[in-house]
């Protein structure tokens, strides 16, 4: 009940949270040197073009008309028209959104679990081989670009060994696939599309693969350093001094206390890797969110910079919402 | 070594010792230096037998107890043997180390709420150790985790076993800890300084439970304190350990009454007494050593060490029956000397330390309207102060104090004490003008605190509870002592010399100037922390606890010098401590907060000796008092975080003479004899005692 009215506490705090960004990025990438107009029209468009092209897009108005249009949109789910492809912005970022959040839940996912298991598995053989050893290759992980990775693995797992498709889309258009959500393997298990589901999943493994292995990094750290926070602390030492066996110990004494701190780093890694997975989306030719808001960026295409910044915002304070909740779930001391 | 006989009585459980340490010595391995925890120590319990683990910090007692549970710190070699029903825990291997701990030694440790784990109930945490060594299952387990939390005391048991240890308060940690510690079923029970930050009112209760553990299941009890006095009541044997050395062992009451040991009796002498024995301090501090002793270690600090002493160890020697110390010169002379002794009988109060002369407060005497133009100016004056710490949302908050009304002179000592969550701090606070007054008056040297600007402001220093964390860790001890001069901008040059002054004062030597925080001792640091306060010779200083962190006999040295600091006639001194025999040393007058209020106030002599309040009889009956047994006279019925008082007296919901009146009438301070005390059953309570005893 309690945890009940904090959600809906912290969801109305989510309005003026978000109204904030609207208003931010509206004036942001207005404020940004580019011309819109100028770069779909080409070098030989006339003003006459321009003004016509401008008014079109309603960017002739004056700066607060525009903004209440903006806003008005906003309230009727209508994210406004891309000025590069002339589509609906709402259609196209609901089809770029599934296969980025598809890809960054499933990697994250995977992330935080080996994470915590490898962390735990570390923390209690603190400064001897096994420990070192998943230090290092954390270290290595997070150290190597992701673009570079990502083609190095390309070039072992598809060109060389052959077990992972090509790096060219995220399912084979022989399946038939029928895209509902955008996430294809989503799409896969809900249709019950057999081929697609193998299709999809084989797809999914090596950009997985490299977001997991650059995230993980900071994940195991946390994991490993207050997991022997825990073993050091006096409350693991009386427990183990009164002769508690060690699945008892691990399971009641150790993971929960260490798992503590890791929902608010979860939630921060989550939010970075939703806006930086723009690398892994162009070496795998994933065509995702990150590839179309960058698209935007660099024409200064309007409605998608502002879309593609609220959703970013959105996910974030959604997902520390999560992490607060899980938070207060595991540690007691917690008061929300 | 055999287990040595016990009281009469007890003597079949004796025959078979349960543990029994033979030559244990300790060594711990650290990069650039080694450390000897334990040396050559052995000593016995048996089941059924209270023995109690005696000395300061540094001694080795948690090297000991590490020992028996097999965990000591990396790093360590040991020696010696730990035998434990026969086996050796030393030479266990893992599979057998792992039953014995908890089913064959189980610690209560010493900080219950860290020792807790703070993500499992604490139902849970005891139906683990019940699973675990008594093989219980599910129902069952959860059964007998009701009655063990029961059994230690702990109200509503269904209740508390859904809760998590950041919802206990410190004596129902304790008291759960007990139970996990109990609920292994142990045949030894290791207890770390149980009642280390407990009031007086539930160390005895505490202490109790452990007794009852070995007279009624059998087991083996070692009681590990810094505080012989207060466990010897409950204990078969003491074992004082000095320097990881064992140097006496002997029969609890022998060893409390007739101590021969030096050190045991310098221990003995440094714990301030209800009774009003003066203290008397041993110099020095314990060595930390870093081999195995060739002399005896307490040699340099010792009154009667010859050369012998410096040249080789002590044996240990059997004395008598049991009784055996490591001493070539054993003393035989009663613990305090005749003078010192005498003034503990309650018809004649003991001569205060004269404060300053012949404008001092006669002993005994109150207050009274000519004395006080005697003995100075006010230097404080508190007026129906209320303090209200609000809660961070919302209404409400917690009423700290409610009504306090003071007043103290040049050259007066006045002493608050109360059981923890009484309002003893924020009474400092409010002093110092730390807290706003919700509302009522503050005034130091005439001025209202809270007015006060920041030169002013150093007519009141404080002395902190914790040493060398209340001094900044990048500054000097030089400029440490300085600051309150800085603050009320003396020149440079001044400092300096004031700075030196207060330091020999101190009895420092300048050497000390230069030096950091973390290079000082704790009886150093809070010389400082004194020397601080002193420098800028102030209208009135507040000792807030000033020993309650230190060791036994650094302690009794800083109560002396503290002593004589208070007895300056140019300032008052507020002396604020949970410990009411530290109080009866050197305060004039002794107020007793409960819960926010005064409930008795008088001449300290006249309180301690014959106290009115049913609450300070409680607490001077709990404190415990050299070589007597007594019980309580007055006994509270519940822990103070269980005691609600809405409306009445405060004390109604814990008052074993509580009557309809009590909860319906709000008490304020009437006049008894010479000290005043807030319970209009004050005339009927000698009678009332009398048919309860």
């Amino acid at each position: 009940m309690r945890i009940l009215r904090f959600v809906g506490r912290r969801l109305l705090q989510l309005i003026p949270v978000l109204l904030g960004v609207v208003v931010l990025t509206f004036l942001l990438v207005r404020v940004l040197p580019g011309d819109p107009i100028r770069s779909i029209l080409g070098p030989n468009a006339t003003e006459a073009d321009a003004d016509a092209a401008r008014a079109r897009f309603g960017l002739d108005q004056p700066m607060w008309k525009q903004f209440l249009d903006y806003l008005q949109g906003l309230f009727t789910g209508d994210f406004g028209t891309s000025i590069q492809s002339g589509g609906s912005v709402g259609g196209e970022m609901a089809l770029r959104l599934g296969p980025t959040l598809e890809l960054v839940v499933i990697a994250v996912t995977i992330a935080v679990l080996l994470a915590i298991w490898l962390g735990i598995w570390s923390a209690r053989r603190a400064d001897r081989v096994g420990d070192h050893t998943v230090r290092i290759f954390a270290l290595f992980g997070n150290s190597i670009p992701e673009f570079w990775l990502g083609l190095v693995l390309i070039l072992v797992g598809y060109a060389t060994l052959g077990w992972f498709p090509a790096p060219s889309g995220r399912v084979d258009p022989d399946t038939n696939l029928t895209p509902l959500t955008g996430a294809d393997l989503v799409d896969a298990l809900i249709t019950g599309n057999g081929p697609a589901i193998a299709s999809s999943a084989a797809h999914l493994v090596l950009p997985v693969l490299t977001l997991v292995i650059g995230v993980l990094a900071p994940l195991l750290r946390s994991v490993r350093a207050s997991a022997l926070e825990v073993l050091r602390s006096e409350a693991y030492a009386a427990a183990a001094a009164h002769g508690l066996p060690e699945k008892t110990l691990l399971r009641g004494y150790l993971r929960r206390a260490t798992l503590v701190r890791l929902p608010s780093l979860a939630a921060l890694v989550f939010g970075t890797a939703l806006g930086s997975t723009v690398l892994i989306e162009y070496v795998y030719s994933w065509q995702g969110f990150g590839q179309w808001a960058l698209r935007g960026l660099l024409y200064r295409d309007y409605p998608v910079v502002q879309a593609s910044v609220l959703i970013i915002a959105f996910a974030y304070v959604l997902v520390f919402l999560i992490a607060d909740v899980v938070h207060a779930w595991l540690d007691p001391r917690v008061k929300i | 070594m055999t287990a040595p006989a016990g009281t009469p009585g007890r003597e079949a459980a004796m025959t078979v010792s349960l543990l029994d340490i033979q030559d244990l010595s300790v060594v711990i391995h650290r990069p650039g230096r080694s450390v000897a925890a334990l040396s050559n120590v052995s000593f016995t319990v048996a089941p059924g037998e209270v023995v109690g683990l005696v000395g300061e910090s540094g001694g080795g007692k948690s090297m000991v107890a590490r020992a028996i549970v097999g965990m000591l710190p990396n790093g360590s070699h040991a020696t010696g043997r730990v035998g434990f029903d026969g086996a050796d825990v030393l030479r266990m291997d893992p599979a057998d180390l792992a039953a014995h701990r908890g089913r064959g030694a189980a610690i209560c440790f010493q900080n219950p709420r860290g020792a807790l784990s703070p993500t499992r109930t604490v139902g849970r945490q005891l139906i683990d150790r019940l699973v675990t060594h008594q093989k219980m299952t599910g129902d069952r387990a959860a059964e007998s985790a009701k009655e063990l939390f029961a059994s230690v005391g702990i109200r509503n048991p269904g209740r508390r076993l859904e809760a998590f240890p950041h919802e206990l308060s410190g004596g129902m940690a304790q008291r759960v800890m007990i139970s996990l510690a109990t609920g292994c079923a142990p045949g030894l029970l290791i207890a770390d300084e149980p009642t280390t930050g407990l009031d007086v009112t539930l160390t005895r209760e505490i202490l109790r439970q452990f007794r009852h553990a070995a007279d009624t299941d059998g087991r083996g009890v070692l009681l590990i304190s810094h505080d012989l006095a207060s466990i010897a009541e409950v204990c078969d044997r003491v074992v004082v350990l000095y320097a990881g050395t064992v140097v006496e062992t002997g029969p609890a009451a022998k060893v409390l009454r007739e101590p021969a040991h030096p050190y045991t009796r310098a221990l003995l002498r440094s714990v301030p007494d209800v009774n009003g024995g003066r203290v008397v301090p041993t110099a020095g501090g314990m060595p930390l050593m870093t081999a195995a002793p060739h002399d005896c270690p307490f040699a340099p600090r010792c009154a009667h060490a010859g050369e012998d002493c410096r040249t080789a160890r002590p044996e240990t020697t059997s004395l008598t029956d049991g009784w055996s110390l490591a001493c070539f010169h054993p003393q035989e002379t009663a613990l305090f000397a005749p003078q010192e002794a005498a003034p503990a009988s309650p018809s004649d109060p003991a001569p205060l330390p004269d404060p300053q002369g012949g404008s001092s407060v006669a002993p005994g005497a109150s207050v009274t309207a000519d004395n006080a133009e005697q003995a100075g100016r006010v230097v404080l004056r508190v007026q129906d102060a209320h303090v209200v710490y609000r809660s961070r949302f919302g209404s409400g908050g917690h009423h700290a104090l409610r009504g306090v009304d003071l007043e103290l002179r040049a050259g007066e000592t006045l002493g608050v004490v109360g059981e923890s969550g009484c309002g003893k701090s924020t009474l400092a606070k409010l002093i110092m003008g730390l807290v706003e007054p919700s509302s009522g008056s503050v005034a130091v040297a005439g001025k209202t605190v809270g007015k006060m600007s920041r030169v002013e402001r150093t007519r009141a220093q404080m002395v902190f509870q914790d040493p060398i964390g209340s001094l900044s860790p990048r500054r000097t001890v030089a400029d440490s002592i300085a600051e309150p001069l800085r603050a009320a901008k003396v020149p440079a040059d001044a400092r300096a010399a004031k700075t030196e002054a207060a330091l020999s004062r101190m009895e420092l030597d300048n050497s000390i100037l230069t030096r950091y925080p973390h290079e000082l001792s704790g009886g150093q640091a809070q010389r400082v922390g004194i020397a601080r306060a002193l420098v800028g010779q102030p209208d009135l200083i507040v000792f807030d606890e000033p020993t309650s962190a230190l060791d036994v006999t650094v302690q009794a040295q800083i109560l002396d010098v503290i002593a004589d600091v208070a007895s300056d006639a140019g300032h008052g001194s507020v002396f604020i401590s949970h410990d009411l025999a530290t109080v009866r040393g050197f305060a004039d007058r002794v107020v007793v907060l409960y819960l926010g209020r005064v409930v008795e106030e008088g001449p300290v002599d006249e309180v301690f000796d014959r106290p009115k309040h049913p609450y300070t009889r409680a607490l001077l009956g709990s404190a415990p008092r050299l070589g007597e047994s007594r019980t309580a006279e007055v006994q509270l019925v519940k822990d103070l975080d269980e005691a609600d008082a809405a409306t009445g007296c405060a004390l109604a919901a814990r008052c074993p003479f509580v009557t309809d009146t009590c909860r319906s009438q709000e008490q304020t301070l009437q006049s008894y004899g010479e000290s005043r005390a807030a319970c209009w059953r004050v005339p009927e309570l000698t009678a009332l005692i009398g048919k309860s005893a």
